[in-house]
């Protein structure tokens, strides 16, 4: 289906041109992801690095741009992290609600906001970066050129991160598919040729099994499945329209109702909880040999051992806790019941108002717990099957494959509506 | 305040709606025009060049390439039929016509005559020109006018109305030009659909068109739907019930509105109260759909529409007043249920109802013309959309004279009440210097208080509404005397000359002196092009004249769009106390005015955006049914379907007989497939912006859902035209129609719908959502 699609997109000049433009967009993206930063000695680097789950989200999401610490080392996680902020501040202050209501022109300004707030977060992280993580690595050209050259790398980290901001916008305005989600996929894909290497030479060395490597596929594929079903999943509320007309046949039930995804919220609640279960790794950096720092060492790794529990653990209810959050924010029951009662529809059998709100409550609630439990099996999944497999040290994540079937798939949707359309156009002519 | 220092607006304007001001290539054109000279040759001269011209046009020679010789021929044949020798500015507005341009020309500067040119250039190949006049009326007068032009060089030239019957609509369209309506050329594409025999088709396929008052017809009414609809039995019973409860129910306690008046909705007590007066139960059971319905039908009726404002009842008859020009708008109804419950709540019989046959909004019907070129006295302001919905350019005409009139400022007060006093006090002041004023208020009952208190103040005026319209040209012609008054609606806009002093030549000095028409708009409309099209009626032709604005923050527009919020707070709390606040908030609610325009540009490209599909969908079929018509598709479906009965059928038939019935019943399953699919898109349209809860985009949906409904119908008018094979009673003449049914509705009617973007439940909502793109909070915001 993805082949054919693709085949028939090539066939249109307008698409090829988009195609070709989202292409070329990512080799840029590719070229920056492998100039360094200056002044950083690499081996001190990656000796310090280590095996931190920090590094490893960050290097998943940059394409492996972070480890070697290239001009794109932070990826775009300060956007991802200034839209979170965004939406969540939309939320609690009035005026900016007011705003995202106002349309275009709100929604420009908004987006505006997010740019800044991406260049000052972007800003703030890599100094962080550069103070607590990087200071034992650094190349000096000279003798107390310390802070001059702290603050060179983190003007080249923001630039970069504003850089591919602008790459982004670029593929979702000329390209096809959302920018800065391709972004991060491709960041993701980049890494999978690595990935498949380093598999292979466990498997050479002995350390591993040819039926664990058997597993592995397996439970990948599996997952994938489970990712792209779920992703899809609905369940469909019907809605009637008594406005106008009466004895209208019924059409199936099914056109006209209200979605509500099972994964309502998508992968933030997981981005959510990493961001925020990196704090810790992220401040145990800076007090290296503090009773802290030895804590989280021992009881909130992500390295497939037993000592993972816990981080696991938190891990999973903080995804579960955040579905609900995240969820609430972007599905009100009384606004979408409002909604609906204001242009005269209504579920059959319920009056307008408030049984329709707590219907729609209710079931939504019931259909975010199944949610909420997927997206934090996904999420922990890599570190069972790091277990049951023996693979040490390989970032399988649920995370980034979330991501990757998320984008893809809506990517896909995207082209096929395109096709959709041209297919119309080429049929009239 | 004659002249306005240069500012940044009219430059920032023009990026967003570019416009052609350079004349220069036309001027060439002109003065080869004016070398030709035709002035001293001899009648029969004249039309033996004609004759040539028609000659080589029909053998196919471009018309770009007898521009000159034609344009020459038609001026000097307009000066010897009609007396009208074409001013410079009128051969060059037709010159950019010709090249599918929209003209603006200023109001009184004689678009008719100036459309005579292209028209007869483009006649000349025979294959049909179509002059799409304003209204009716215009279509009939235009061509009593011109025609004799057209028919002294050899060209026929016919008109239809609504009247014109059926025979003569076929002579009219097979005629050189042909003056009509927008609306009425449209209605007849509708029914040629429908027809069942080819010999009943009325148009050829579509060639020129030249559309009057473009910007209205192009922009402001080209959403509206034309309906073709086939009568379908219905029950009126309860009707009148339910319009009575709808009436005791009251605003605020059972049920509240939208902020821009679109929808009504129950609060729950309001449900309660209606639930125990219908005696029903649960409202919302899945068995009492159709009474929700028809009580929301007649709740919106109740609410939502009101009377000498959005209609009017005349001859017992309800009759929609258009918005845009204020007038009685024919032919026009609610949709569905709408029309039924307000008939109702007027207490009046409901007329027949019906199902929809086929429709085609105004917009997509022009797009069928693949020459099309417009006039209009106000183009500039929809440049851009002009542009972006059907790829035309405008060019702007000078005037022939300068414009003298004054446009004062406009003056704003707190509320309506403190307007009013002053448009009173205004228009004595005025009146006693005997300078005729024209007011446009509103809406026909504004119209009528305004009359009342003007009486009380004792000025004497003529009222100019929808109520009245036949009245219209005698009001008219004596609203430039010294000492009128005369208080209109929007009718005194579009397509309304007034001549000052009325018809003679000494008053009209007089009145002169006096300083020629006053116009006063007492309201903001919801374009700028309308407001303009109202000042337009003085200054014509270089006379003087003045028009100024009275607005109010309490204003229909100011209010529905909350345009206050837009002044800032200081101006706003000092204003408060004044009652005649200062020019700077007139200048803010003008913002305001601009703000609308584009709120409604947004809507329309919306529309479009969703329409666009569907006009390809209708394309096909339509080409579909034609080539079924006119016996050029091959017809083999009930051969190899079912060819048992066929070949049985045959032998005692003959063959031709069998292709007839295929012909018979292809031609219908098509009509009805196609209506039942209008009804499901309709359907699906009703609720599509509630994918957006699901991170879709409408639009995306709305196509799949639509292309998916195409196939299946095409494959269903495949399934059904075997199946009723099966079931029909087949004669030595094929199927009789009637007895089996297949006649369709036994009558059909045209009319148009009022409301283009209730089309769907909730399209701001809608635009909105399309712009958001799918998932995440990062998506949210990009655009």
């Amino acid at each position: 289906m993805i082949v054919d699609s693709l085949k028939s997109a090539w066939k249109v000049a307008d698409l090829r041109k988009k195609i070709l433009f989202t292409l070329l967009m990512f080799l840029v993206f590719r070229i920056g992801a492998h100039i360094p930063v200056p002044f950083i000695d690499r081996t001190k680097l990656l000796q310090l690095i280590g095996e931190g789950t920090l590094v490893q989200f960050f290097d998943a999401i940059s394409g492996g741009a972070f480890k070697s610490f290239t001009v794109f080392a932070m990826s775009i996680a300060p956007y991802i992290n200034a839209s979170i902020i965004m939406q969540l501040l939309q939320v609690v202050i009035p005026s900016l609600q007011q705003l995202a209501k106002e349309g275009d022109e709100g929604r420009k300004k908004i987006t505006q906001y997010i740019r800044y707030g991406t260049v000052v977060l972007g800003f703030i992280q890599a100094l962080g970066l550069s103070i607590g993580l990087l200071q034992p690595t650094l190349a000096l050209p000279a003798p107390g050129y310390k802070w001059p050259v702290i603050l060179l790398i983190s003007l080249v980290l923001t630039a970069g991160t504003a850089f591919l901001m602008w790459l982004g916008e670029m593929i979702t305005e000329r390209g096809i598919g959302n920018g800065i989600s391709l972004i991060i996929f491709a960041g993701i894909v980049s890494r999978v040729p690595d990935g498949l290497k380093y598999i292979l030479q466990l498997v050479q060395a002995g350390e591993a099994n040819i039926l664990s490597l058997l597993v592995l596929i397996v439970i990948a594929v599996l997952v994938i499945a489970a990712i792209v079903y779920i992703q899809e999943g609905q369940r469909r509320i019907p809605v009637q329209y008594a406005k106008r007309v009466v004895g209208r046949k019924v059409y199936g039930g099914q056109s006209t109702h209200i979605p509500m995804k099972v994964n309502q919220a998508g992968v933030i609640p997981v981005i959510f909880a990493i961001s925020i279960l990196a704090f810790p790794q992220q401040i145990s950096t800076w007090f290296r040999g503090s009773w802290f720092a030895n804590f989280v060492q021992t009881w909130f790794q992500m390295n497939g051992t037993w000592q993972s529990i816990p981080y696991l653990l938190v891990y999973a209810m903080m995804i579960i806790l955040f579905t609900y959050f995240y969820t609430g924010i972007t599905f009100n029951p009384i606004d979408v019941a409002d909604n609906i009662k204001k242009y005269g529809g209504f579920i059959p059998g319920l009056r307008p108002g408030r049984p329709t709100a707590e219907y729609i409550s209710k079931v939504l609630s019931r259909i975010t717990m199944a949610g909420a439990v997927f997206l934090a099996l996904i999420a922990v999944l890599p570190s069972i099957v790091i277990g049951l497999t023996g693979f040490k040290n390989i970032y399988f994540g649920g995370t980034s494959l979330l991501i990757v079937v998320g984008v893809a798939l809506e990517t896909m949707k995207q082209l096929e509506s395109h096709l959709l359309m041209r297919h119309y156009q080429g049929f009239m002519k | 305040m004659l002249f306005q220092r240069p500012k940044l607006g009219p430059l920032l304007e023009y990026f967003r709606n570019p416009v052609e001001y350079n004349l220069e290539p036309y001027q060439k054109v002109l003065d080869e025009i004016n070398r030709i000279k035709l002035h001293s040759a001899s009648d029969s001269r004249l039309k033996q060049i004609s004759q040539r011209l028609k000659g080589m046009a029909r053998c196919g020679v471009q018309p770009d390439a007898l521009q000159a010789e034609g344009f020459a021929v038609a001026a000097e044949a307009a000066r010897r039929i009609v007396g009208m020798i074409p001013f410079d500015v009128q051969v060059l507005a037709g010159l950019a016509l010709q090249q599918g341009k929209i003209v603006e020309m200023q109001t009184g500067e004689g678009k008719t005559l100036a459309a005579v040119m292209p028209a007869y250039l483009n006649g000349l190949s025979g294959q049909g020109v179509h002059v799409l006049t304003f209204n009716d009326y215009l279509a009939a007068r235009d061509a009593r006018w011109m025609g004799p032009v057209y028919e002294f060089l050899g060209l026929t030239v016919s008109h239809v109305t609504a009247e014109t019957d059926r025979a003569g609509r076929k002579r009219a369209y097979a005629a050189d030009i042909t003056y009509l309506t927008a609306k009425e050329a449209g209605f007849d594409y509708l029914r040629d659909f429908l027809c069942q025999d080819k010999r009943d088709l009325v148009q050829r396929s579509f060639h020129w068109a030249i559309v009057d008052e473009a910007d209205s017809i192009l922009i402001d009414e080209a959403r509206v739907p034309l309906v073709i609809a086939g009568k379908v039995p219905e029950d009126t019973g309860n009707r009148l019930h339910l319009a009575r409860i709808a009436r005791e129910l009251r605003f605020g306690r059972d049920y509240e509105t939208d902020s821009y008046g679109h929808n009504v909705y129950l609060t729950d007590s309001g449900l309660a109260r209606a639930e125990k007066m219908l005696g029903c139960g649960n409202l919302y059971a899945p068995n009492n759909l159709e009474l929700l319905t028809m009580f929301n039908s007649a709740l919106h009726a109740e609410v939502l529409l009101h009377k000498d404002k959005d209609y009017i009842v005349r001859k017992g008859v309800i009759e929609i007043v258009d918005e845009l020009t204020g007038r009685v708008a024919e032919r026009r109804s609610w949709p569905d249920q709408l029309q039924a419950a307000v008939e109702a709540k007027e207490g009046l019989l409901p007329g027949a109802k019906g199902m929809i046959l086929g429709s085609i909004a105004l917009q997509h019907f022009l797009c069928l013309y693949p020459h099309l070129a417009g006039m209009t006295g106000t183009a500039r302001q929809a440049a851009g959309e002009l542009r972006q919905f059907y790829g035309l350019d405008v060019v702007v005409i000078p005037r022939n004279k300068p414009c003298s009139r004054r446009d004062y400022p406009d003056r704003v007060f707190t509320g309506k009440q403190s307007k009013n006093e002053a448009l009173v006090r205004e228009i004595k002041t005025r009146h006693k210097t005997g300078q005729p004023i024209l007011v446009g208020t509103g809406s026909v009952e504004e119209s009528e208080l305004l009359a009342a208190e003007l009486y009380k103040a004792g000025v004497k005026c003529q009222i100019l509404n929808a109520k009245n319209d036949a009245l219209e040209a005698a009001i008219i012609a004596r609203a430039g005397e010294r000492g009128s008054v005369t208080v209109s609606t929007n009718m005194a806009g579009r397509g309304v000359d007034i001549k000052l002093g009325g018809e003679s030549e000494q008053d009209k000095a007089e009145v002169v002196q006096l300083g020629g028409l006053y116009v006063i708009g007492t309201n903001l409309q919801e374009s700028r092009r309308v407001d303009a099209q109202l000042r337009g009626r003085a200054g014509r032709q270089g006379d003087p004249g003045e028009s100024r604005f009275f607005l109010s923050l309490e204003d229909d527009l100011v209010q529905k769009y909350e345009l206050a919020k837009l002044i800032p707070d200081r101006t706003n709390q000092r204003s408060s106390l004044e009652r005649d606040i200062d020019s700077r908030v007139g200048k803010v609610l003008r913002r305001g005015q601009r703000i609308v325009e584009g709120y409604n540009s947004d809507l329309r490209a919306q529309l479009w955006k969703y329409s666009f599909l569907v006009e390809q969908q209708r394309k096909i079929i339509q080409q579909k049914r034609l080539d079924m018509l006119l016996d050029q598709a091959p017809l083999q479906l009930l051969a190899n379907r079912a060819g048992e009965r066929y070949f049985e059928l045959c032998q005692s038939f003959g063959p031709e007989v069998l292709q007839k019935v295929e012909k018979q019943l292809t031609l219908y399953c098509i009509n009805k497939c196609w209506a039942e699919h209008l009804d499901y898109l309709a359907y699906v349209r009703e609720g599509i912006h509630l994918v957006v809860l699901a991170k879709e985009s409408p639009l995306d949906e709305y196509h799949k859902l639509a292309i998916q409904g195409f196939q299946e119908m095409l494959a269903r008018i495949d399934r059904e035209i075997v199946d009723m094979f099966h079931r029909v009673n087949v004669q030595k003449d094929g199927i009789d129609l009637e007895t089996e049914g297949l006649s369709g509705p036994s009558a059909t009617w045209t009319h148009l719908m009022k409301d283009s973007p209730d089309q769907f439940t909730n399209l701001s909502f809608l635009a909105k959502a399309a712009k958001r793109m799918l998932g995440g909070p990062w998506r949210d915001v990009n655009p």
